[in-house]
């Protein structure tokens, strides 16, 4: 009954029953779709065709009727799917032209969701019993498997009641298989058939048999292949089958253990981890008879093994099977499986532990410690039998060398394993042996070989994470070894061993931290110099700086505990107080190593509220107070005593951070409070909060004083403090503040100054909330800026500059939408004859993180994405300016670029890259080393990213030719940097870079004998791997 | 070359690997020259892969810095190396490595020798001779199967 | 001394890569160079310059190690790493690779073609000796397989005149080879050298053989006629050469080449030690015992290994040389005497 205007059905089957043209399936099945007619009026009009004497025309007929279905399966009554089941399936034993459409045809039936019942038996057994599936084509043989597959998630229940016949059938379907798409499919079956538990009866053998003669997958795709089949995605399909049931575990087991003979290593490590996957599922019952066979493979492959995959896969098995015999339960008759296993596994290992030469020892310990790990009860054993002969051992060898070794092997065993942990009620395996390891910690400790010291000092801090092994006099004896490390040791390695144990043990035992160990710091950092021979006052020498040094660096490592906290922050608060009254003890780099351990010490505020108040109660106002009070005595030109260490910029730079991460981390009313107090101090002169008695009233912290030492670069102590607050902190007269900052920033002449007062003008923008009071600012700040700028005789245009570039970052990472006004101006000064350079180098500031303020530590307003959104909105502007730039302003645009690139993420480096390459080749050849450094840094990473290489493609032969250029540049870090890009081209795809080999090879003779070793270098490494291209065994 | 082909030293005692060479600031500074020294070609040969041991020809004490000797300004270089058991086949593809990388890596003003360490292997004069023989050396370079082993010895193997 | 060498021209001859050998024709109007880069060039003269005329390319698939011309000009031979040794045709002003000759085992080494034309000798890294024999089609028969030598022989040379073969080999020997029933047998062999024999060449008058190796000697050997006194270092063979003289201490490493100018009469060697040296007799010793002394010594010649040293067949002092650095350099050596 077709409706007007569409195409009449038996026109649309004759046409395609005897044309070749395919279009009226599609017709047909947008008919059904639209329903035009139905399912059973196009079976009715094929009659005569699937009727036919001719095989080939019933083919045809059948072939439109499978597509229709395969389009139109959804929309199928129960009744129609019974109707053309039953035709099909009788269609099974027609004529085999016919077969490939009846097999399509019914896999589309399959999709359908409306089976009658008993439907899906009957058609599995005709497809058992009159398919012979090995003679179909690898189309219909996936036919087959997704049938099978439809009907496991249609009729799961049905099937099952096939019972055995099921498997059987699909055994013998699947057997043979050799195309890894069809192969997949089969898997998925079998796996299936053992997860969702489809009764295997007499076929178990057969089904493994089916399977695992493809173990191990022996498969490397084609090149170019469409169906993007790795060996890994089979290898896992086939191992989900063959863990999949105990039941092949006497088949499987025999198996592993003849595969991991083999010589190719992928079926050896396939081998080990299928091993390790069914023996995390097995019991004591399936692994019982082949446990001897089982390890002396694995103990092979272990003690052989050159490769790192190898070793760890045999010892992940071995540590499965340990588990596995863990779990089981003692048998009546005292059949220990797990004890009988370990005692093979302890007399094959053991003795190579006391070998003289230690030649095995490693991969001994590696198995002991693998099976060790597995349990509590497994590690009890193991511990017992090997740790006391472990310490015998290191007692008795003299060589450093070997003890050494032997300590690293006991450092494995008393590291604390996940599963190695006892429960709540037993104690850990070490308590037995608590006293002589000690002891060898004690002794090992006390040598001069750094190793020993090093390895010692992990094992402590092992022994101390493990409650109950350390007792109080180990304990300070520990203390007492590793202060005397600290102030003695002087080796690379050890000084930071000791400092991590000593930071691991100080928060478990601070009380004796507290007593044996910061008092002892103390009196060393406060040390008088020792007096000379003649009585006069020694200098200090260098080594007692680093001693010094190092025992500031140990009390901040040793602050992970609030009472510790306030015992060691104000020794180093000290340091500052006595440099400042002039003790002459500490230098510069000591005044700053407190500092450095300060800070350390501050990122605790954040872990502990006590820690907070203190830092709000005594640290920072102490050091406000002392920085104030300095910067305000020098400014007193003729002042006695002579002026305070705290003034000069490098120690207030290492203050500012104390300051900063102290009050980014302190609790909220906390903040507020010193917010404020901070405020009126630099407003009001307002000093009531501060320690100290010799402050003048109301001291003017904002004074313009244009001499280099004034208190106006007290200015970054205010930084410190307001800036790094969260945004929910207000800071209160903060327009009054803006405009003072605003003023010395524009006035002073004193870059520390004006630079530090321009940051934090930015700092209180950036967090500043939008609406009127911020434009406001705005206005008449770049009102400000742009009239300095504009006067070209001002001598205050590059105060002007540094305020612009400071506020135009503030809003470019908050997406303000005023940041493009300022940006603009930037680039404008690119052409200015006395600011370009400096405009330039300002990009950078612009890209990249600064450290002490508007980044995320300081809880600056900061969108991610603003590099690329600057970059995306800009890079058109920079090439225009390149392109009509005069030659000598060239590259200042260049500098520009390369600043703005070289900050970019490295995706969008990626896709920028081809639009930029030909300006970046023109920075490589622009003769300013600055820029060429710049670029080739930024072209380094992309080069090392693969994927670069299409869009490089284009631009490679004038890549190469500039780079091999640059090798002989006058400047050694030009010559570093391009030796390394080179470098890194020689990874790219051999068909690109192969036809530039004889030329690059040439050229990096010369720098061989270049006359900087660091140079001579990387062009080894990058020769090297050029040789290697295009030649075998890369 | 797979991992189960029986070695012939299958245990061999190994030695700790040297640290990275100290930067300098006289390394650093543009304006001197820093000669080739005795560490330096050290540096380039001591990372060689064994052919058999997943491990570096330092670290098997084949080769040690007292038996490099160079003369940078007579553009001399003479390096022993000591095969691990005086019967090792290997000798020859080690020695032919050292000599490989040190080919690629110095400049062609160098004249290499490459010789086993006296009294260390059985066969020391012809394992000698033949590196000393530089036709023998370009042949063996052309062939494809040697060059791919010689290679494996030369990358950069990640650890 | 107001002996002289020196260089006319250098010729980026093998260009990333090392040339190997080079070898003028019997007018001395060209001159044949191949290298690692697995080609042979024809250079020739114009003007003051000297340019590639022709690059035979394809011919092998690895290095070409030797190259030599035949006694009437119009062919070359080259013998290669890949086992194989090409003859070609000139053609015009181009060359067309008539015949491989095969069967080696692996690189050949050096070829060679008699004075007569109508023999040719290969010599290869498996020991052994082949003498094929050209009739007029251009058709290449191997007539014999001579194992003498014990280790990879390195090169081979004929007498200037007569059909006497000579060898030189890793074994440390040199052996000499004439026809004897049909086939090529070792008549004598030359011991005395400590290392590898690297090179070899005939006098004008060949009754002399020099010999250079690699224990940094260059030794000259003399036939000495049977019934001669006794004491030749020959044994057991109808030939008896004898070594005459040693020109020890000249050089600081391996000898590659040797060659001797028929025109008149000087030894010029080249040198692993990157060095050029022209050695003459001295006129007034015996002949039995000459004296040769160091006439010229160029060192750094070449930035790398000299390979190669070729006397000019007609123009007296002209001199090519080849080295690792792939250069090619034409001497211009000028004697007092």
């Amino acid at each position: 009954m077709a409706t007007d205007g569409a195409v009449p059905l038996p026109g649309l089957v004759e046409e395609f029953v005897a044309g070749q043209q395919d279009g009226g399936a599609a017709a047909a099945a947008a008919g059904v779709k639209a329903g035009n007619f139905t399912i059973l009026q196009l079976v009715e009009a094929l009659g005569p065709t699937l009727t036919s004497s001719q095989s080939q025309t019933r083919a045809r007929g059948i072939q439109l009727l499978s597509h229709v279905l395969s389009e139109c399966s959804g929309r199928l009554s129960e009744k129609e799917v019974e109707v053309l089941v039953a035709f099909y399936e009788n269609r099974l034993k027609d004529d085999y032209v016919v077969t490939p459409h009846v097999l399509h045809g019914i896999k589309a039936l399959t999709k359908s969701p409306a089976w009658p019942p008993g439907l899906a038996i009957s058609v599995l057994k005709s497809l058992f019993q009159d398919v012979h599936v090995q003679s179909l084509m690898l189309l219909e043989r996936s036919c087959i498997y997704t049938i099978l597959i439809n009907l496991m998630e249609l009729k799961e229940e049905e099937l099952k009641g096939l019972g055995a016949d099921f498997v059987f059938g699909f055994v013998q379907a699947m057997d043979g298989e050799r195309d890894p798409r069809n192969l997949l499919l089969a898997f998925q079956i079998a796996r299936n058939i053992l997860h969702r538990g489809y009764e295997l009866g007499s076929f178990t053998e057969e089904l493994f048999e089916v399977t695992s003669c493809y173990f191990p997958i022996d498969f490397s795709p084609p090149p170019n292949d469409p169906h993007g089949i790795t060996q890994q995605e089979l290898i896992l399909a086939l191992r989900a089958v063959l863990t999949g049931t105990v039941c092949f575990a006497e088949f499987l087991l025999p198996l592993v253990i003849e595969k991991l003979d083999s010589d190719i290593q992928s079926a050896k490590l396939d081998s080990l981890q299928t091993l390790a996957a069914c023996a995390s599922m097995y019991g004591y019952r399936e692994l019982k008879e082949f446990l001897p066979g089982l390890w002396s493979s694995l103990r092979r492959e272990v003690f052989q093994t050159a490769s790192e995959k190898v070793e760890s896969a045999g010892l992940s098995s071995l540590r499965a099977i340990t588990s596995c015999l863990s779990r089981s339960i003692l048998s009546s008759d005292g059949d220990d499986a797990l004890r009988v296993f370990l005692d093979l596994i302890i007399q094959d290992c053991r003795h190579h532990l006391c070998e003289p030469d230690l030649k095995l020892v490693w991969p001994s310990a590696k198995l002991l410690q693998a099976a060790a790990s597995a349990s509590y009860r497994a590690s009890h054993i193991i511990a017992g039998a090997v740790i006391p002969q472990l310490m015998e051992q290191y007692n008795n060898q003299t060589q450093c060398a070997q003890r050494r070794t032997l300590l690293d092997v006991l450092q494995g065993f008393v590291q604390p394993a996940q599963d190695g942990v006892p429960a709540v009620a037993e104690e850990s395996v070490l308590c037995g042996f608590r006293e002589p390891l000690c002891e060898v910690v004690f002794s090992a400790l006390s040598e001069t070989n750094a190793g020993l010291q090093v390895t010692a000092s992990r094992i402590l801090s092992s022994l101390g994470q493990q409650p109950g092994l350390l007792s109080t006099s180990h304990v300070e004896l520990a203390v007492d070894h590793l202060r005397r490390l600290i102030l003695e040791e002087e080796d690379t390695q050890v000084c930071p061993a000791v400092l991590e144990c000593s930071g691991s043990l100080a928060p478990l035992y601070p009380d004796v931290f507290a007593s044996a160990m910061i008092p002892q710091l103390k009196a060393e950092i406060f040390s008088e110099p020792m007096l000379r021979d003649n009585g006069q006052e020694a200098v200090h020498t260098s080594s007692q700086h680093v001693v010094r040094q190092r025992c500031m660096t140990a009390l901040a490592a040793v602050s992970c505990h609030p009472t510790l906290v306030q015992q060691t922050a104000p020794v180093l608060l000290q340091v500052l107080s006595s440099s400042h009254t002039g003790s002459g003890l500490f230098s510069t780099d000591d005044i700053i190593a407190a500092c450095r351990s300060l800070q350390q010490i501050a990122e605790q505020v954040q872990y502990a509220e006590e820690t907070g108040c203190f830092f709000h109660d005594v640290i920072i106002p102490h050091l406000l107070g002392l920085t104030v009070q300095a910067g305000l005595q020098c400014d007193n030109q003729d002042s006695i005593p002579p002026q305070s260490p705290l003034t000069e910029e490098a120690i207030l730079l290492a203050i500012v951070p104390v300051l900063s991460t102290a009050c980014a981390h302190l609790q909220s009313e906390l903040a507020a409070l010193t917010a404020s107090r901070v405020v009126s101090l630099f407003l009001d002169g307002d000093t009531v909060f501060l320690p100290g008695n010799n402050l003048p009233l109301q001291p003017q912290l904002f004074q313009k004083a244009s001499s280099s030492c004034s208190g106006s670069q007290l200015v970054c102590l205010l930084m410190a403090c307001v800036c790094s607050m969260p945004k929910s902190v207000e800071i209160p007269q903060v327009d009054r503040l803006l405009s003072e900052l605003e003023e010395l920033s524009c006035t002073s002449t004193h870059p520390f100054s004006f630079t530090l007062a321009a940051k934090c003008f930015a700092g209180l923008i950036n967090k500043r909330s939008a609406g009127q009071a911020l434009d406001l600012v705005l206005e008449r700040t770049i009102k400000r800026i742009t009239s300095e700028l504009d006067c070209m005789s001002s001598s205050l245009r590059t105060q002007a500059l540094t305020l612009l570039l400071w506020v135009a970052k503030a809003l470019l990472i908050r997406y303000h939408p005023l940041a493009t006004t300022l940006t603009d101006k930037i680039f404008s000064l690119l052409m200015d004859p006395e600011l370009a350079p400096l405009a330039a180098d300002g990009f950078s500031l612009l890209m990249s993180d600064s450290v002490d303020v508007l980044n995320r530590a300081c809880h600056a307003d900061f969108r991610i994405m603003y590099r690329q959104r600057f970059f995306t909105e800009n890079s058109a502007k920079l090439v225009e300016g390149f392109n009509s730039a005069e030659k000598e302003m060239k590259s200042g645009y260049l500098k520009a670029l390369s600043h703005i690139v070289n900050n970019l993420p490295r995706q969008v480096q990626l896709t920028e890259l081809p639009a930029l390459l030909p300006l970046l080749l023109e920075a490589l050849s622009c003769p300013d080393q600055a820029v060429q450094l710049s670029t080739l840094s930024c072209l380094h990473p992309v080069l090392l990213d693969p994927p670069a290489s299409p869009a490089l493609a284009p631009q490679l032969d004038g890549l190469i030719f500039r780079l091999l250029g640059l090798t002989t540049s006058p400047a050694m870090k030009v010559r570093i940097a391009t030796l390394r890009c080179l470098h890194a081209l020689a990874r790219f795809p051999d068909h690109m870079i192969l036809p530039f080999r004889a030329r690059v090879l040439r050229a990096l003779a010369t720098p061989l004998d270049d006359h900087k070793r660091l140079v001579r270098r990387e062009a080894v490494a990058a020769r090297g791997e050029w040789f290697l291209l295009g030649s075998p065994g890369r | 070359m797979s991992g189960s082909t029986r070695l012939e030293n299958a245990n061999p005692l190994i030695f700790e690997r040297s640290l990275e060479r100290v930067v300098t600031a006289e390394e650093e500074d543009e304006s001197l020259a820093d000669p080739i020294d005795d560490r330096e070609i050290f540096d380039l040969i001591r990372s060689i892969n064994d052919p058999e041991h997943p491990l570096s020809l330092e670290e098997l004490n084949v080769v040690e810095q007292v038996r490099v000797r160079v003369n940078d300004p007579e553009s001399a270089v003479s390096v022993e190396f000591t095969p691990t058991i005086p019967h090792c086949s290997m000798a020859t593809l080690i020695g032919l490595s050292i000599k490989v990388k040190l080919l690629r890596s110095l400049p062609h003003r160098f004249k290499i020798d490459v010789h086993i360490t006296p009294g260390t292997h059985a066969s020391e004069e012809a394992v000698n001779k033949q590196l000393a023989d530089k036709e023998r050396v370009a042949a063996a370079l052309e062939n494809s199967q040697l060059l791919e082993v010689v290679n494996q010895c030369l990358s950069s193997r990640t650890a | 001394m107001k002996d002289s060498l020196t260089a006319l021209c250098k010729l980026s001859g093998h260009p990333d890569s090392r040339c190997w050998f080079v070898a003028w024709n019997p007018s001395g109007t060209l001159l044949a160079s191949c290298g690692g880069d697995r080609a042979v060039r024809v250079w020739g003269r114009e003007g003051d310059s000297w340019v590639c005329k022709s690059v035979l390319q394809d011919g092998h698939q690895r290095t070409v190690r030797k190259v030599t011309w035949s006694p009437c000009g119009n062919y070359l031979a080259s013998a290669s790493f890949d086992a194989t040794a090409c003859i070609w045709r000139k053609k015009d002003d181009d060359f067309e690779c008539v015949t491989v000759l095969e069967g080696h085992e692996n690189e050949v080494k050096c070829v060679a073609w008699a004075p007569s034309g109508s023999l040719l000798a290969t010599c290869s890294r498996d020991k052994s000796v082949w003498v094929w024999e050209v009739d007029e089609e251009d058709e290449y028969e191997c007539v014999s397989v001579v194992n003498a030598h014990t280790q990879d022989v390195k090169h081979v040379t004929w007498h200037p005149t007569q059909e006497l073969l000579a060898s030189a080999s890793y074994d440390n020997t040199v052996r000499l080879y004439q026809e004897e029933d049909d086939d090529w047998v070792c008549k004598a062999t030359l011991e005395g050298h400590t290392s590898t024999v690297w090179s070899l060449a005939f006098d004008a008058s060949g009754q002399r053989l020099a010999s250079c190796s690699d224990d940094r000697t260059v030794k000259i050997w003399r036939e000495c006629l049977p019934g001669n006194e006794p004491g030749t270092d020959t044994v057991g063979s109808d030939l008896s050469w004898k070594c005459i003289c040693t020109l020890s201490g000249f050089h600081s490493r391996t000898i590659y080449d040797v060659a001797w100018c028929r025109l008149t009469g000087a030894l010029a060697t080249a040198c692993g030690d990157d060095g050029v040296r022209v050695f003459r007799e001295d006129p007034t010793s015996d002949p039995m015992q000459p004296t040769f002394f160091l006439s010229v010594h160029m060192p750094k010649a070449h930035s790398q290994d000299v390979n190669c040293i070729a006397w000019n067949t007609k123009e007296a002092g002209l001199l090519a040389s080849c080295s690792d650095d792939g250069e090619i350099i034409i001497w211009h050596y000028q004697s007092e005497a």
